[in-house]
């Protein structure tokens, strides 16, 4: 199944050397900290709050409108801090999702209205469904479905999901293509 | 957009911010970028040491066409922590050491006591008001009175103090002595 054409006014993203694309309307900040490794999307309204611990992000990720990526944070009896965010390869984010995990692996789907609470842990090939709120420190293991509030296991994904997120992540590239009459 | 903004003593308010109306920081509070005040039903008055994150939405309007009424200023209290994307609508007032979860929604005219935490995604509309020491949690908002009162966020607001300013463009009062 070939997926449909997504047009983007040329004007409104910028691309860098390795394929990223990031819309002049996310809010980025302390962009020394933040590492796309290339082929990431980032549409408008995108939070990434690299300001508070360092993120990192694979390759051909995408993160929807208005989300918020934000390195999780701990008390200790010593004191506070924010830790590193890491996002594997192929991480499709849905649009208006709050992302507070430790860790994201590889192949992950994430749906719309989605809160990963503080420390998640979400393992390889996984995928959490639409308005899903993901209870704090929960790990997510692979090849399963979650979904609901609190979070909770609902089914199994099949063996092969690896191979159908990367088909997906990297057709969803292709067709982010800029809109005809801007070129 | 007209506003009038006051900023307390040690406040961290982030340049990036949506304020309409006439809106008050306590001394400590820190406002994360993204956030949108609007005080059009009278002025916001916000206490100390609270935290606000990104994309927090404080709406204090009149119901419409009660456009003309008598205008009521909002409090909220201090050490509260307002997570990302919970919105505040029509709320009458906010009492301390509450914790808003990300994307809470909390409906007109109810007021919210000391000590309460509303979870993540919860979306309350009923007007009961929420008691002290109150914990809302799950898709249906169930209410139960928690067993220990949340932790004051003082060791988090010092982090951010910090780190905020090498970071961020700050809101300064227009006169620095008004502030204070």
């Amino acid at each position: 199944m070939e997926l449909q054409d997504t047009f983007y006014s040329k004007s409104e993203y910028v691309e860098t050397t390795t394929g990223n694309k990031v819309s002049r309307q996310a809010q980025i900040y302390g962009s020394q900290n933040i590492i796309l490794n290339g082929k990431v999307i980032l549409q408008s309204g995108v939070m990434i709050r690299g300001d508070l611990a360092s993120v990192k992000m694979g390759r051909y990720c995408f993160v929807g409108k208005g989300s918020v990526v934000r390195p999780p944070c701990k008390k200790f009896s010593g004191g506070f801090t924010y830790f590193a965010l890491q996002i594997g390869d192929h991480v499709h984010i849905g649009e208006q999702s709050v992302i507070q995990a430790a860790i994201i692996g590889s192949y992950v789907h994430i749906g719309k209205n989605v809160v990963i609470g503080k420390r998640c842990i979400l393992k390889d090939c996984c995928m959490i469904g639409d308005n899903t709120v993901l209870a704090p420190d929960t790990v997510v293991p692979s090849f399963t479905h979650y979904s609901g509030s609190p979070g909770m296991q609902i089914g199994q994904l099949p063996v092969c999901t690896q191979d159908l997120s990367t088909d997906y992540t990297k057709s969803f590239y292709d067709h982010f293509v800029p809109s005809i009459d801007n070129l | 957009m007209s506003s009038k903004v006051k900023i307390g003593q040690g406040a961290m308010v982030c340049k990036e911010i949506k304020v309409k109306g006439q809106v008050s920081f306590g001394a400590s509070t820190i406002i994360h970028p993204g956030v949108t005040l609007i005080a059009e039903a009278g002025p916001i008055e916000i206490g100390e040491n609270n935290i606000i994150e990104e994309y927090v939405n404080i709406i204090h309007k009149f119901l419409p066409g009660h456009e003309q009424s008598e205008p009521v200023t909002l409090k909220i209290g201090s050490n509260n922590v307002f997570e990302v994307y919970s919105t505040i609508e029509g709320v009458s007032s906010i009492g301390d050491n509450n914790i808003f979860e990300s994307k809470s929604f909390v409906g007109r005219n109810l007021s919210i006591g000391n000590d309460c935490i509303i979870g993540a995604g919860c979306h309350l509309t009923s007007t009961s008001p929420i008691e002290d020491g109150t914990c809302v949690y799950g898709k249906n908002c169930t209410r139960q009175k928690a067993f220990c009162k949340p932790s004051v966020p003082g060791g988090h607001r010092e982090f951010l103090t910090k780190l905020l300013p090498s970071y961020h463009l700050l809101r300064k009062n227009k006169n620095p002595i008004e502030g204070n």
